[in-house]
């Protein structure tokens, strides 16, 4: 991708580079690799920096590196998981027991050890009453057994199917100290804002407004890690900002597609620079349109077919993405290994065939060559929500549906949506977690209650989309729980109570000198033990 | 003699040219360019003087740059002369009023416009947009509500200035009524600095409606100049021309209203010297 | 004195209805707002109907409105801000730690387009209609159209990342344990570009009003006899002319500091800087109440006494204002 020729810019930067490396004192070059400080780039300052509580990547990227979770996600690890606190892990057949056996020598960062217990009360305490996927996840847990320091067994009161309670390892299982918590306002703890975990580094401190800073723990449990000796989090709330901070050398890395993606052409051609697409693979995106089925055109299926057609997924992926995506097939992402069937109904990007489902629906175009309007409020998350719903405005006024775009920012987007189901059609990006069961069925379920984000707000209900959820949620069996989530994929498809366009991972952006970047599947939000940077 | 004196200044003649053909571009736009200018109207980032059918290239999502220039003139000089209009009707009517009335009128009128002063006017514009949602006419009423202080201040300082001068004093020691007095002595003459002030809340006017479409606070169905920079900056080092020709549209604009009123004022100015 | 000590008093007490004013409309505004503490959370969080419903009890947020705004005023009387729901801390400690980034930022900015732009303006209106004079107009003015987030973004470009003179963001460099001179030079090093951002947006207004005021006074009785009596041009425009320009532009003065603190958030959020303005933004977004009256607050008690400032300021410039405003 990085074309290298020996341009003007190059010979300067390189020069530039000699004199700052001969002006810094003598950093050993005898010495191995270790040490250095790693500053990147951040966009927000999350409220809560309780992983346990709040499961989102937001949270993750800052507190990854100071809680650990029971194990993480790999690219070449049995399941696609390497251990971390948990050495291993087995489901009885009954699927109402798990049996964690943990990692020995661990220890706090405030020097008290690592046991069963913290494990016991992280999940019976924190994920299942208060986190916001473990709450759905965890929900028949009814104990933990702690036969040893060393071993928890997790009982459940209802079959949870062992392969759901595997994939939500990485994102759900954080572990918390309990003597921190125990006896307290959990929600109102000051760990929540200063967390203490066994990761490889400590919380040091976070200056509102400009950064955040973890320093190296010296007592971590990982043979040789960490090798950085800090993470600076730079608070850069200006989407133009990393780019330029990354030239500067002001930051070393920005993830997250911190830089707009229309900058990462010229961007990786800056010589000490490099353009990352790897290291999200389970952090996927899904770009969704959102119905709501109370709109009486909107409830006629045919309707929303002309809508799937009159998308060019193609043009979305190359122009709004260029190219850093993929066109959806259905509401599993392509990526995923274990769930995703292709087997589904598919809408090609088909103006003429748009214009005569609408016909036949019988909302022929009026003498302004209108059928309907609409209004279309794209989720103000990401750049990329808001230009696809430019887009998807001028997709739709191509079939003669008029729609009004409304711009609003997250709390009234929040309110409009989810709570006073005040839109037509609304562009959402939710994130696929690695099992369908963790934040997708939500999608289309029926029967949730109002204000809940990313969940079926738009008054959808299928009768035998529930039944066939609700099977999935109880079935052991890997294989047979496999094959429901497909019939669910093929549902989907076929009744659009969602619009599925297209999926995507982030981008990382890195200076050269900055190693071990990308290697996990969910790397931004993992503990960068073995990342450092070359002196 | 007027009209006359206002074509002998070159800075006049220009504001007035440069702005002559931007409301020609303004409402040219409709026949020139029939299509939403928010279409996809070929591939995106093309460059400038590539294609003659899109002369000046288009943009990240392929919509045509010159149809956006032409459409965003509308609502960008819309926008502007709405606002400031508004702004300095509601600000030159409270001055004078609470400067020639003065006593208790003044003392109300007076702590009104200081809460409202005291309320940085682009966090009260940024406040309502997001309240109520972008849209063209909440982005007005924001931009107005927040700069119609300056002229009443303004208003309010002449006039206090002006009621103690001679000719007021002796409109008032032959006996003319008080509001005669503020209508056709004080107010003519405090009208130029608020006049003069006029243009710059023209100017502002345009660029807060930028500042809040860079903050993602812009009406999405209208074009817009300073949406279109803010479009742009994303890639501001791989495509330039998309922040630049917009920039350049506003700064001609801003120049243009500002000449043009610099020269209506200069030569009322010189016209009162004469007589 | 006495009468700068009666204006002082005098305005004590008119701020307190300005003041109540500015809290109740604030209020109402974010309450009228779509969405409130709790959705701008969930969005970033996610989360079920039942944990909202508990969120919204902890934060106080499902009592009604008139009951949450008497609450506050009542605190209000003790002077206390009450509790940022998006910080979890007190709203004063989390306002006064973005408060000397800002009115660093601010007092810059104000300097430097105060003095050049009157200086400018004095070199401008000194010869109505010179070249020198057309020059400064236009060239200043151009500055202005430039909106100024653009220009901030294309100075950096220039300076921080291809020439690399300058840092590109943030107040200091971070966690670098400079103390004293040191570090008052690494501030300055960071300001400069933002205040040059932000102090060039309003030059073109001290010149041109400067220059209004001074083409206006040329005409006045005092110049023309300046002139009559054979008094060197420079010195009438120092002694005479330029001082009477003064009076419209220390009124612009005040008027501007609270403009400036608008014209902040932008310039804030360019730079990365953890000023009042960015947090207002922030407060808007997170819909924390508290918060956005505790800035707005403070940021009225500030302009309130720059205004006052101003008032002493004019009164000693102008004494006949002076002897009226005394007088009423």
């Amino acid at each position: 991708m990085a074309g290298f020729e020996i341009s003007r810019r190059k010979v300067l930067a390189g020069s530039a580079f000699l004199l700052a490396s001969t002006a810094l004192p003598s950093f050993g070059w005898t010495q191995e690799k270790k040490g250095g400080r790693l500053v990147v780039a951040a966009d927000s300052e999350p409220r809560n920096l309780n992983p346990a509580i709040v499961a989102s990547n937001g949270v993750f990227f800052i507190s990854s590196k100071v809680v650990e979770p029971l194990a993480e996600a790999s690219f070449d690890g049995k399941d696609g998981l390497a251990p971390r606190l948990a050495t291993s892990w087995e489901g009885s057949d009954d699927g109402l027991s798990v049996t964690f056996k943990l990692r020995e020598g661990v220890t706090w960062h405030d020097g008290k050890p690592f046991t069963s217990a913290d494990v016991a009360y992280s999940a019976l305490s924190v994920w299942k009453p208060l986190q916001n996927l473990g709450r759905v996840v965890f929900k028949d847990l009814e104990a933990v057994e702690t036969p040893d320091d060393h071993t928890a067994v997790f009982k459940f009161s209802r079959p949870t199917p062992f392969q759901l309670i595997r994939n939500a390892l990485p994102a759900l299982t954080s572990v918390v100290p309990k003597h921190i918590y125990e006896g307290t306002d959990i929600a109102a703890n000051p760990a929540n804002n200063a967390p203490v975990g066994t990761g490889p580094f400590k919380f040091a401190e976070h200056k509102p407004g400009e950064y955040y800073r973890l320093e190296r723990n010296d007592n971590y449990w990982g043979e040789g890690e960490p090798q950085l000796d800090e993470i600076i989090y730079r608070v850069l709330p200006d989407r133009a900002a990393a780019a330029g901070a990354l030239e500067a050398e002001e930051i070393q890395l920005a993830a997250f597609s911190a830089v707009p993606l229309a900058d990462l052409d010229r961007i990786s051609k800056v010589p000490g620079i490099k353009v990352i697409p790897e290291g999200y693979e389970a952090l996927t995106y899904q770009l969704v349109v959102e119905i709501n089925h109370r709109r009486k055109e909107l409830a006629d299926a045919k309707v929303r077919q002309a809508i799937a057609h009159a998308i060019d997924r193609d043009f979305v992926v190359k122009t709004i993405f260029l190219g850093y995506a993929k066109p959806s097939t259905g509401p599993v992402p392509q990526n995923d290994k274990q769930f995703y069937t292709a087997d589904v109904a598919t809408y090609a990007f088909d103006v003429a065939k748009a214009n005569a489902l609408l016909d036949e629906a019988g909302y022929p175009r009026g003498d302004n060559g209108k059928r309907f309007s609409l209004k279309l409020l794209p989720a103000p998350y990401f750049n990329e929500t808001r230009q696809f719903g430019d887009y998807l405005r001028q997709a739709l006024a191509e079939v003669g549906i008029d729609a009004e775009l409304v711009n609003n920012d997250s709390a009234a987007h929040q309110k409009a949506v989810y709570t006073d189901h005040a839109f037509d059609l609304a562009v959402a990006p939710p994130v696929f977690r690695g099992d369908p069961a963790i934040s997708t069925t939500i999608l289309v379920q029926s029967g949730i209650a109002d204000g809940v984000p990313f969940s079926n707000q738009g008054g959808y209900k299928n009768a035998d989309l529930d039944a066939l959820i609700a099977k999935a949620a109880e079935t052991i069996d890997p294989a047979a729980r496999i094959g429901l989530y497909k019939d669910f994929q093929k549902k989907v498809t076929e009744d659009l109570p969602l619009i599925n366009v297209a999926e995507w991972g982030f981008i990382t952006v890195a200076r050269d000198n900055v190693k071990n970047v990308a290697n996990n599947p969910r790397w931004a939000v993992s503990n960068w033990a073995d990342t450092y940077v070359e002196t | 003699m007027r009209l006359v004196r206002l074509f002998r200044s070159p800075e006049a003649i220009s504001g007035l040219v440069i702005l002559g053909l931007l409301g020609a571009m303004a409402l040219a736009a409709p026949w020139l360019f029939p299509r939403d200018p928010l279409s996809i109207a070929g591939p995106p980032l093309l460059r400038p003087f590539q294609d003659w059918a899109l002369p000046l290239g288009t943009d990240r999502l392929g919509r045509d740059v010159v149809a956006g220039l032409f459409h965003g003139a509308r609502t960008s000089l819309a926008v502007g002369l709405a606002a400031a209009a508004a702004s300095i009707l509601v600000g030159s009517v409270v001055g004078t009023a609470a400067g020639f009335a003065g006593g208790f009128v003044d003392e109300v009128l007076m702590r009104i416009t200081d809460a409202f002063q005291t309320v940085p006017g682009f966090l009260l514009s940024l406040a309502l947009v997001s309240v109520i949602g972008p849209s063209l006419g909440v982005v007005v009423v924001a931009i107005a509500l927040s700069s119609w202080t300056g002229p009443a201040r303004i208003a309010r300082a002449e006039v206090l200035s002006i009621r103690e001068r001679d000719y007021v004093a002796s409109a008032r020691v032959i006996g003319m009524h008080p509001v005669e007095i503020a209508l056709r002595e004080v107010l003519p003459n405090a009208l130029p600095p608020v006049l003069a002030l006029s243009s710059v809340i023209v100017a502002a006017a345009i660029l807060t409606e930028a500042a809040l479409s860079f903050l993602g606070l812009g009406d999405p169905n209208r074009v817009t100049w300073g949406g279109m920079i803010s479009e742009g900056r994303a890639v501001l080092r791989s495509a330039p021309f998309l922040s630049i020709i917009p920039g350049i549209a506003l700064v001609l604009a801003v120049l243009g209203v500002y000449l043009a009123g610099e020269g209506v004022v200069e030569s009322s100015a010189a016209r009162e010297g004469q007589a | 004195m006495n009468r700068a000590f009666r204006l002082l008093r005098r305005r004590l007490v008119g701020s307190v209805p300005v003041l109540l004013v500015v809290v109740v409309g604030s209020f109402l505004l974010l309450e009228a707002a779509p969405g409130d503490a709790v959705d701008a959370y969930v969005v970033s969080v996610g989360g079920d109907a039942g944990m909202i419903e508990a969120l919204r009890q902890s934060w106080g947020l499902d009592a009604s409105p008139m009951t949450r705004l008497a609450a506050y005023l009542w605190a209000l009387l003790h002077l206390d801000l009450g509790h940022s729901v998006a910080f979890s801390r007190p709203v004063l400690s989390v306002v006064l730690e973005r408060l000397p980034n800002t009115l660093l930022l601010m007092g810059c900015a104000t300097a430097l387009s105060f003095f050049l732009g009157s200086a400018l303006g004095i070199v401008a209106g000194a010869r109505p209609g010179s070249f020198r004079d057309r020059f400064l107009s236009i060239g200043s003015l151009a500055l202005y159209a430039i909106p100024g987030f653009w220009l901030a973004l294309v100075l950096t470009i220039v300076f921080s990342v291809e020439l690399r003179w300058l840092p590109l963001s943030g107040m200091e460099t971070i966690a670098s344990g400079k103390t004293g001179p040191a570090r008052a030079l690494d501030i300055a090093r960071h300001l400069v570009l933002p205040v040059t951002s932000l102090g060039l947006i309003y030059l073109a207004l001290y010149l041109r009003i400067m220059r209004a005021g001074m083409a206006e006074v040329w005409r006045m009785d005092f110049a023309l006899a300046a002139r009559a009596r054979g008094i060197s041009r420079r010195r009438i425009v120092w002694r005479h002319v330029a001082r009477n320009a003064l009076l419209p532009l220390v009124t612009m003065l005040g008027l501007q500091s609270a403009a400036m603190l608008g014209g902040s958030v932008v310039i804030e959020s360019v730079f990365s800087i953890p000023g009042l303005g960015r947090l207002a933004q922030e407060a808007v977004g997170a819909r924390d109440t508290p918060l956005l009256i505790g800035i707005i607050l403070v940021s009225a008690v500030l302009v309130v006494a720059i205004n006052l400032l101003v008032d002493i300021a004019y009164a000693s410039l102008d004494p006949r204002v002076g002897a009226s405003e005394a007088g009423a």
